[in-house]
């Protein structure tokens, strides 16, 4: 009855007859389902984007803990926003695929079926540009720095661009905002409308169907026939979305922060060709990296139909199609792996001695001080012998040891220098420095050469840098809060630290950092750099402290089970207190402190949340699990494969008894 | 209806062009009054702001003729966000009075570089540009040196203006 009345006054029927009964040449076939998986795939986005909008705030203070929180806080929060992830990387993938298929199929000759599809593509693409930056990590903030920097060099328009992408010059509030309407309120509708397009095109050309004329000729229906192929198709998709989701969690990288100058940006896989064919041009000729390769290659799909408008379709019979086709996709997939191969551009400058070689003759590039014939040598030694780890030099390196620009070497003399280098314990048998008596006559020379030229210059002067006769016995002296950044007026000062025992949480408050999700794999990067040459490598400790109680700087990897705990947030609050604020370790005079981190910025926060996601991570622990995950995402996924699996055999035990009765 | 309107054709077809007019007339005016605020609205960029000198470091911990990294804390104004943000310059000390202040963003793409000590050079991490303790471009795609930022001497302090540049272009345009 209210059936009746519905459709009687709502165009029920007519709309379903419009949509389903379509009749396919050919028939249905599998080969023809890529369309409606990403019909599919772009439902599936929908539906995440919208559960994800009830959490996320488009704001650089609180992106990043939004999407965090929805993460690890939100009952299935991990489960949606994995799923978009994945589905935004499907979404592009099966484009490629689908227009890889109507390609060979030669069904690219209806002409705006394959326009409004190139259009879809692009528009894809930019959901894709546009939704890295939402999460404000550091992969996101740098695909949008650098994304939105590049339409700068398009001639003309680039700024007009820029302005609109930025809502400014530079990456802030206004431009988060910004990608956030582009993303959802922008391109989302469009790419809806597109499909929509792209469906009424198909629909009123028809479907080319198989290139073969004979084969054209058996109809087939798209309900149910072409309908259920699509659906297994899209559920194959779907069971590779949810198992991505569930076993391959996209990876925190860590609150954006422009100063942690340890990441390394590269663009998500599907730029990775743009960004290595910026790598061949650059200088004037930037533009056409950034710009011109892009819009030859979407030019070329383009006027495509329009210049190959032969009736032939079989792909056999179109050999330079074929070969044009090859050759595009060789590009493309070249490129690619190119991109994502190369170490980043730094390394590469580096590893072709590129800087070197672009000096000019004139060029000294800055070097400093007396010129001995070593120093060059010198210089490279104290690099790669690892001299660095523990001592400073100008500013730069480890803590451990002395400065040994500035004052520390001054009335040092050559023979001393080279005793010290081949056996420190010849000046002093307590220093915990290693010998090295590894290295040859020339290299000693070499190192000396540049040790004296440092002798005097540069350096940190005043008492502040001057090794401490805190444990005169020791090698190795700390300036606790000098550690690597100047200290700004009003904060911790070294007098400030307090003596922790290493089994003790202090009492002092946990920081920013505690409450931040970090990246495991850059505080990998940072604790190299800033932590091993004290707490050993991966943390494994042994380091010597005389003066202290323990005799060794504490290990981290397994750190002490009173600071350890199997919940993440009360782990990294536990060592953030370490880390902010520093700390004294107990026994007569410890030659070594734990220095400040966070109260002096000499680390920024996002930077010390990243250094603890990798010290839980020593400890089999996980900083980004989901606290509340619903379910535990195994069982889900069991739950999931089980309903699914069983599904497939009563279907296909029902399918055989219905072609059983038919004979 | 048709017939009506067969009947009345040369009268109907002037008035359809008046009504014709009309509906021309209104959308256009409506369009243009909403597409100037709209266009505006969308394609504005935030206003230059007065950076404010910030003390950035204690000069007498400042090495000399070497690159140091300095962070210091200023008052930021991003929109309607204010707050206080962690900043970096790289400062290298020539004398007690003479400084070079660089901004630590890279004239190209507006990745933060690094300094080198091995080769004494400025290096940019994303797309490789190099440049000399100057701030002179020696490779990469860098299309200008290092922007040097606006700094002064007090009481024994440095005190920085924290400024961007607009990257990717030869000249140094302040935004």
């Amino acid at each position: 009855m209210a059936w009746k009345w519905f459709t009687e006054k709502w165009p029920y029927y007519q709309l379903k007859k419009l949509l389903l009964y379509e009749e396919l040449p050919g028939g249905a076939a599998f080969a023809s389902t890529l369309g409606s998986s990403l019909m599919v795939i772009f439902t599936l986005q929908v539906l995440t984007g919208i559960a994800q909008l009830f959490y996320y705030v488009p704001t650089t203070d609180h992106a990043y803990d939004s999407v965090a929180y929805l993460r690890t806080e939100v009952p299935f929060g991990w489960f949606v926003h994995n799923m978009h992830y994945w589905g935004a990387n499907a979404m592009v993938l099966v484009i490629a695929l689908h227009m890889i298929r109507v390609y060979v199929w030669g069904a690219y000759k209806t002409q705006l079926t394959w326009l409004i599809g190139v259009a879809l593509m692009l528009c894809a693409m930019v959901m894709s540009f546009t939704g890295a930056p939402l999460i404000w990590d550091e992969k996101g903030y740098w695909a949008g720095e650098v994304g939105s920097g590049i339409t700068s060099t398009v001639p003309v328009l680039g700024n007009i661009v820029k302005t609109i992408l930025r809502g400014g010059e530079s990456m802030g509030q206004l431009s988060i905002s910004r990608f956030f309407v582009f993303h959802v309120w922008v391109f989302a509708p469009v790419l809806a409308f597109l499909i929509a397009a792209h469906i009424a095109a198909l629909r009123t050309t028809g479907i080319a169907g198989p290139w073969d004329e004979r084969k054209r000729r058996r109809v087939g229906h798209f309900w149910p026939d072409q309908a259920a192929r699509d659906i297994i198709v899209a559920s194959v998709v779907f069971f590779i979305l949810v198992t991505l989701s569930v076993f391959l969690p996209p990876p925190f990288t860590g609150q954006a922060d422009p100063l942690n100058t340890s990441y390394v940006p590269k663009p998500e896989w599907n730029f990775l060709f743009v960004y290595q064919a910026l790598k061949y041009f650059q200088g004037p000729l930037e533009p056409v990296g950034t710009v011109g390769v892009p819009t030859v290659l979407i030019v070329l799909l383009v006027i495509l139909p329009f210049i190959d408008k032969g009736p032939e379709r079989n792909p056999l019979r179109r050999p330079i199609a074929m070969a044009c086709l090859f050759v595009y996709a060789c590009f493309i997939i070249a490129m690619t792996i190119m991109g994502y191969l190369s170490p980043g551009f730094a390394q590469m400058a580096g590893a072709a001695g590129a800087p070197a070689a672009r000096l000019g003759k004139g060029e000294t590039g800055g070097a400093k001080g007396p010129a001995g014939k070593g120093v060059a040598a010198g210089r490279k030694l104290f690099q790669s012998e690892g001299c660095a780890g523990c001592h400073k030099v100008n500013g730069q390196g480890g803590t451990m040891g002395p400065e040994l620009s500035g004052a520390t070497l001054k009335g040092k003399t050559r023979k001393w220098l080279a005793d010290q280098i081949r056996n420190p314990k010849s000046h002093n048998p307590n220093s915990i420095m290693p010998a090295f008596s590894q290295l040859s006559k020339n290299q000693v020379n070499a190192l000396v050469d540049y040790l004296m030229g440092l002798a005097g210059t540069g350096g940190a002067p005043g008492p502040a840098a001057k090794p401490q006769p805190r444990a005169p016995g020791a090698g190795a002296q700390v300036q606790p809060g000098q550690a690597n950044a100047v200290s700004a007026p009003g904060q911790a000062q070294p007098s400030q630290l307090k003596v922790v025992p290493p089994d003790t949480v202090p009492e002092t408050p946990s920081g920013k950092a505690a409450y931040i999700i970090g990246s495991a794999s850059n505080g990998e990067q940072l604790f190299k750099e800033q932590c091993a040459q004290c707490h050993g490598a991966k943390g494994a400790g042994g380091v010597p402290n005389p003066g202290s109680a323990e005799g060794v700087v504490p290990p981290l990897s397994p750190i002490n089970k009173n600071i350890a705990s199997p919940d993440p947030k009360q782990f990294a609050r536990n060592i953030d207190k370490f880390i902010q604020h520093g700390a004294i370790p107990p026994g007569p005079n410890p030659a070594l402190q734990m220095p400040v981190f966070g109260d002096n910025n000499s680390l920024t926060q996002p930077e010390i949340s990243n250094i603890e996601a990798y010290i839980l991570k020593l400890n089999g622990v996980d900083r980004s699990i989901p606290a509340h995950p619903g379910m535990d995402p195994r069982l889900f996924y069991a739950v999931f494969v089980i309903a699914y699996v069983v599904a497939a055999i009563v279907l296909l035990m029902m399918w055989r008894n219905a072609g059983r009765s038919r004979t | 209806m048709g017939n009506e309107e067969e009947r009345s054709a040369p009268t109907v077809s002037r008035r359809s062009f008046v009504l014709r007019a009309v509906i021309g007339v209104f959308t256009s005016l409506g369009a243009l009054v909403m597409a100037v605020p709209f266009l505006r609205v969308v394609f504005n960029a935030a206003p230059l702001r007065k950076a404010e000198w910030a003390e950035a470091a204690n000069i007498s911990i400042l090495p000399e003729g070497q690159p140091k990294d300095v962070k210091f804390e200023a008052h930021s104004v991003d929109a309607y966000l204010r707050q206080m943000k962690l900043r970096s310059v790289w400062v290298i000390k020539h004398s007690p009075e003479i400084f070079s202040v660089f901004s630590p963003i890279c004239p190209h793409l507006g990745c933060y570089y690094k300094w080198d000590p091995s080769t004494q050079h400025f290096e940019c991490p994303c797309h490789g540009s190099v440049f000399t303790i100057t701030g002179k471009v020696i490779g990469g795609p860098a299309p200008r040196p290092l922007d040097t930022l606006p700094y002064k001497v007090q009481g024994g302090k440095l005190f920085v203006k924290w400024e961007r540049f607009q990257v990717g272009i030869p000249q140094k345009v302040r935004v």
